[in-house]
């Protein structure tokens, strides 16, 4: 070969380094050139029509600021797009009043629809974690017609609710509302159910995950004031600055149930995955953040609420696991291993 | 005899669920999974005795005590596999060139006597007998005696339920790089054949998992490849160094291949896991299952025909159409010179700048269908470039019996030792050959990771093959 | 081969010993149903050794191998037994017929919608009580099953005694104990499944009872609705389940009146059943 292999060597090495800033998931030139034709006017309407039904269903007014600020746009531009949607009859403006028309109206419910759907299948259908359904369903909700999300639907079983708690809107648009208070406001020592946890802002929902909270969960509050709120939930009490604590809706419980919760507050329960070789327990509940196909495949294992569980050998590399769960030997991964609440017996 | 009742509507039903679902909640389907299991438990509980005295599951446990031990399962592993594999190399051997000499040497020259007693046109008896026929010869004797005796085995070790404990003993690797455990098993079938390997990632059951394992099963170096990477090193690895330590060597840099390929499969893994297949299910859980005594005789009979025979059969099926295209490259000529060396001489600007050759290239483009006629497929068509007096005629596929003869055949095609290096490179990181590629398809049910499976290696392989080349040739000059 | 004849009970049903089966839907399902009399569905978790019942009745030889999860691809087979053929399917090994996944749904729909004459379910004699749920929940849509408790000899081993005729009373259905790689325990297999699929025994098959205040109401409102849309059809609580859950399938089947296809007129002339919303054949077996 005539040519100098030093060059040959370089071209190489460009077209390869080249390639790569193009096809790189995620943060390559063609993805990011995806991910940017997705924020097309289309998708700001879309995103404006959200906010300002969000705000209507909050009794708060919406804003230019405050789209403004939803949208991350200059208040001149949502001053366009407003002008934009009054001709297309999505909404009216009378002064500083911000009102969706019926048309409105149905599309943002769409738009939220397609926005739980999405975030329910990202939790049930993949192996995203939570911290990513929020962003990938902003992104995503743009892009489902209304026959997508109701083959979705259907796919999904026609969920009622999406991950957080919040309900997902059926094909014609209705939906029940959770009817939830937030938590700041129940009663000392009365008994409640978490209905719904906010998913925005982003840092404070990670705030809440990290607690171990999760709709459904039972919880009592114990001591609420200006500076900070105290609650038990699931055995274990925690404490949240007032205005994170608003971000989570309960619903009082009625009396009956309030014994189930006494007994639920004792047992404050260890991870399967901290029991030791030889040792037994038995299962108290599985992590609700662990979801869809990965939970169906812990029931199937028959690992229920009061199976007993014996850890019975590790690998010679450290791990896995291996438990004896119904007379069988299954063997689980530490990140596994966590999701299941065990009380050794 | 439909009977549906005129008077309900059949969608009031519906309605009537759908505002239900409102009132049960979102955990509906937990709550009503949760029942059943407890349910379950609760009759099981009326239904079985236990015996009282504790060590239930005695033997089993004990066996596992000691196949997952800390000091003696590493050893025990290593040593079963070696056995495994020295018996399916040793073993294969004898067979394999006594189908040879039946199938090739003596079947052959018959073939040919009987084509002339039918006064068969030369075209004719040359694509049946040295195309179609040869090409599926070859397949079958270097594919079915290391198969026949390394599926059973595999298979015997399976039944006994051994195979679960390797893949519990190595799953921390494989979960470092985004895999499953049972990944080495079916690693492990690729060695024997790739397609077989695809299909045993069935035991994955784990969607994410599953597919990385699919994948990267090409990253082991199948049986078809063994031969092609055992002959390349002998000639030209061996030869670099004294005669007494040329087998030691020769054999050290296959092996160094075969583990070159595992590390690349835990590489692209890893790459894979947090790239593409992001987001993909994961649901890992590993049963180990009760041990139970083989029962040989009957998994030998099963696993002859479930294994050896199905993947056998779909080699031949790709193999006749491959025997026909390479005799009639050799054969059909465009102004005065085949179509073989037409390709080949178009290929060889961009085989050269891989550190190959372009017979190189077209052979591995007509051994698409199976890897094993890729030596063959080289020496026929060096012989058609060279000229030289070798061989059994165009289009005709041979061995040369000693490694001296083959030796001289690729000096005189011009072969450096970078061209073997690359070549054993190339033969590891190439695309997989098209049974694996259709089992690929059958087993993934999409095109998409299809496509992948087939041009991720290839493209690793150019990428390789090329570096390699030009790094070699900055240094040696 | 020696068949004890018991004499039938008379039922409301007309035709006693006729197959059960739904031709029409058979075909759909891509069951040819030449020259057999009746079907059988073989169901069971994976890694029971369903394959090898399935092997031992029929005669083929279909790879068993001691994993989880072998059977992918469905397998059919054929045999016979007295003076009748019998067509045997083995539907994939599956751990519920409540998820999603495909699996599920191709064994789902196939005893939902072609209607077996019987179906076996093959469960693990070691492992009852991760298998019993799969029985239950087929009892939920069928009552014409025969439990197969295999690996009963592995159960010996392991010293575990499973008294199959208190199983057989609590479920409901006949249970046969078996080892099918020995061959031990078939023929009392196969006249199990002649039983039931003549109509000599007619199962009486255990309903789950304790779903929470919450499901019952909502059963409550919603199965007498679709009793009285699809009057005569055997699992009305079972499609009222699945409808709760959201699923499409049945949705789709409420919607177009496949349900309607697999009434069984001859049950709801039972005016005790009726009277208790429940339909459930008179006879049970001993």
């Amino acid at each position: 070969m005539e040519t100098n292999p030093a060059i040959l060597l370089l071209i190489g090495t460009a077209v390869l380094a080249v390639t790569a800033v193009f096809l790189w998931p995620e943060k390559g030139i063609l993805s990011r050139w995806q991910q940017g034709r997705q924020m097309t006017d289309r998708a700001r309407r879309e995103d404006a029509l959200k906010h300002i039904y969000k705000c209507e269903q909050k009794g708060r007014r919406a804003s230019v600021e405050s789209i403004a600020g939803a949208l991350h746009i200059s208040t001149n531009d949502v001053a366009e797009l407003l002008g934009d949607m009054q001709t297309s009859h999505l909404l009216h403006i009378h002064s500083d009043n911000i009102t969706l028309t019926s048309e409105g109206m149905e599309s943002a419910l769409h738009i939220i629809r397609a926005h739980r759907l999405w975030e329910r299948y990202l939790a049930e259908k993949t192996g995203f974690s939570e911290s990513d359904w929020h962003s990938q369903a902003e992104l995503q909700e743009h892009q489902l017609t209304p026959e997508a999300a109701d083959a979705l639907a259907a796919q999904l079983g026609h969920p009622t609710h999406d991950p957080h708690g919040d309900p997902i809107p059926n094909a014609a648009g209705s939906y029940v509302y959770h009817g939830g208070q937030p938590l700041n406001e129940l009663a000392a020592d009365q008994p409640a159910r978490i209905v719904h946890l906010e998913d925005e802002p982003e840092a404070v929902y990670a705030q809440l995950v990290a607690e171990g909270l999760y709709p459904g969960q039972t919880v009592r509050l114990i001591e609420s004031n200006s500076t900070r709120i105290r609650f038990w939930a699931n055995g274990n009490e925690h404490v949240l600055a007032p205005i994170v604590a608003r971000n989570i809706s309960v619903r009082p419980l009625p009396a009956v149930v309030e014994e189930e919760t006494a007994v639920s507050e004792k047992d404050h329960g260890t991870r399967l995955s901290d029991l030791p070789l030889g040792e037994t327990a038995e299962v108290i509940r599985i992590s609700p953040n662990c979801r869809g196909a990965e939970r169906r495949r812990f029931m199937d294992l028959g690992i229920l609420p009061g199976t007993a569980i014996t850890a019975e050998m590790r690998s010679p590399s450290g791990q896995p696991t291996a438990y004896r769960i119904r007379d069988a030997i299954i063997a689980l991964r530490p990140n596994q291993a966590n999701y299941i609440y065990v009380k050794q017996v | 005899m439909t009977t549906v009742n005129p008077t309900v509507n059949p969608n009031d039903i519906l309605q009537t669920a759908e505002s239900l679902r409102w009132e049960i909640g979102p955990e509906f389907h937990e709550q009503l999974m949760e029942g059943i299991y407890t349910e379950a438990a609760k009759l099981a509980d009326r239904a079985v005795t236990r015996p009282e005295e504790k060590p239930r599951f005695d033997l089993d446990r004990t066996i596992d005590k000691i196949v997952t031990s800390r000091v003696w399962g590493f050893p025990m592993m290593i040593l079963l596999f070696t056995v495994v594999f020295w018996l399916t190399i040793s073993g294969a051997n004898v067979p394999s060139s006594l189908l040879a000499t039946l199938l090739i040497d003596k079947t052959v020259p018959l073939l040919h006597q009987g084509a002339d007693f039918l006064r068969l046109p030369w075209w004719l008896s040359g694509l049946l007998i040295d195309g179609m026929y040869l090409g599926t010869a070859w397949v079958i004797s270097v594919m079915l005696p290391p198969m026949a005796i390394f599926f059973p085995l595999f298979t015997l070790l399976e039944d006994f339920g051994y195979l679960p404990r390797v893949a519990f003993n190595l799953d921390n690797m494989f979960r470092k790089s985004g895999a499953h455990g049972k990944q080495a098993l079916s690693m492990m079938m690729g060695f024997g054949c790739n397609a077989a390997g695809v299909v045993a990632t069935r035991i994955i059951d784990s969607p994410r998992e599953r597919l990385i394992a699919i994948i990267t099963n090409n990253f082991a170096l199948c049986n078809g490849r063994w031969p092609t990477q055992i002959l390349i090193a002998s000639i030209f690895i061996g030869g670099l160094v004294p005669a007494y330590l040329g087998g030691l060597i020769s054999a050290l840099s296959v092996v160094g291949i075969a583990l070159l390929g595992v590390f690349f499969s835990f590489v692209v893994s890893w790459g894979l896991s947090r790239t593409m297949l992001k987001g993909e299910v994961s649901t890992f859980s590993l049963e180990l299952p009760p041990y139970r005594p083989p029962r040989i005789w009957q998994t030998i009979y099963t696993s002859v025909i479930d294994r050896t025979l199905i993947v056998l059969w779909r080699a031949i099926v790709f193999a006749l159409p491959a025997g026909a295209a390479i005799w009639l490259s050799a054969n059909i000529t465009i102004g005065g010179v085949s179509i073989a060396e037409h390709l080949i001489s178009f290929l060889n600007p961009f085989a050269l700048l891989i550190g190959l050759n372009g017979v190189i290239l077209v052979a591995y483009i007509v051994a698409i269908p199976a890897n094993e006629i890729v030596i063959p497929t080289v020496l026929m068509l060096t012989v058609l470039v060279t000229g030289t007096d070798a061989g059994a005629g165009a289009g005709v596929m041979f061995e040369l019996d000693s490694q001296a003869d083959t030796m001289a055949l690729f000096s005189a095609g011009g072969w450096t030792l970078l061209t073997a290096v690359n070549l054993m490179l190339f033969s590891l990181l190439h695309n997989p050959c098209s049974t694996t590629i259709y089992t690929i398809y059958k087993e993934t049910g999409s095109k998409k990771w299809t496509a992948v499976a087939a041009l991720l290696p290839l493209a690793m392989g150019f990428v390789v093959t090329f570096f390699v080349a030009q790094i070699w040739r900055l240094f040696a000059g | 081969m020696e068949t004890k004849l018991k004499t039938p009970q008379p039922t409301a049903s007309g035709c006693e010993g006729c197959p059960m089966h739904n031709a029409g839907n058979l075909r759909k399902l891509g069951v040819n149903m030449e020259n057999s009399d009746f079907v059988i569905a073989l169901a069971g978790n994976p890694n029971t050794g369903k394959s090898t019942v399935f092997n031992a009745l029929t005669g083929l030889r279909q790879h068993t191998g001691n994993w989880p999860g072998k059977t992918v691809a469905r397998a059919e087979g054929g045999f016979s037994y007295g003076d009748k053929q019998y067509k045997i399917v083995d539907l994939p090994g599956t751990y519920s017929l409540l998820s999603t996944s495909l699996d599920e749904e191709v064994a789902r729909d196939f005893i939902l919608f072609g209607q077996p004459d019987v179906t076996v379910i093959v469960v693990d004699a070691t492992r009852l009580e991760r298998n019993l749920n799969l029985v239950l929940q087929v009892l939920e849509i069928t009552d014409r099953a025969v439990v197969c408790l295999n690996l009963i000899d592995e159960a010996r081993r392991h010293k575990l005694q499973v008294d199959e005729r208190r199983l057989a009373r609590d479920l409901g259905v006949p249970v046969v104990p078996t080892a099918a790689r020995q061959g031990e325990g078939l023929q009392d297999l196969l006249q199990a499944i002649h039983e039931v699929a003549t109509g000599q025994t007619v199962g009486k098959p255990y309903r789950a009872k304790s779903e929470s205040p919450a499901i019952k109401r909502a059963l409550a409102r919603l199965v007498p609705q679709i009793e009285a849309a699809f009057p005569g059809l055997p699992n009305a609580r079972w499609v009222a389940l699945r409808l709760l859950d959201g699923d499409e399938r049945l949705m789709q089947a409420v919607r177009q009146g496949e349900l309607g296809d697999l009434t069984r007129p001859e049950l709801v002339m039972l005016p005790e059943a009726a009277a208790n919303n429940r339909l459930i054949p008179l006879e049970v077996a001993s």
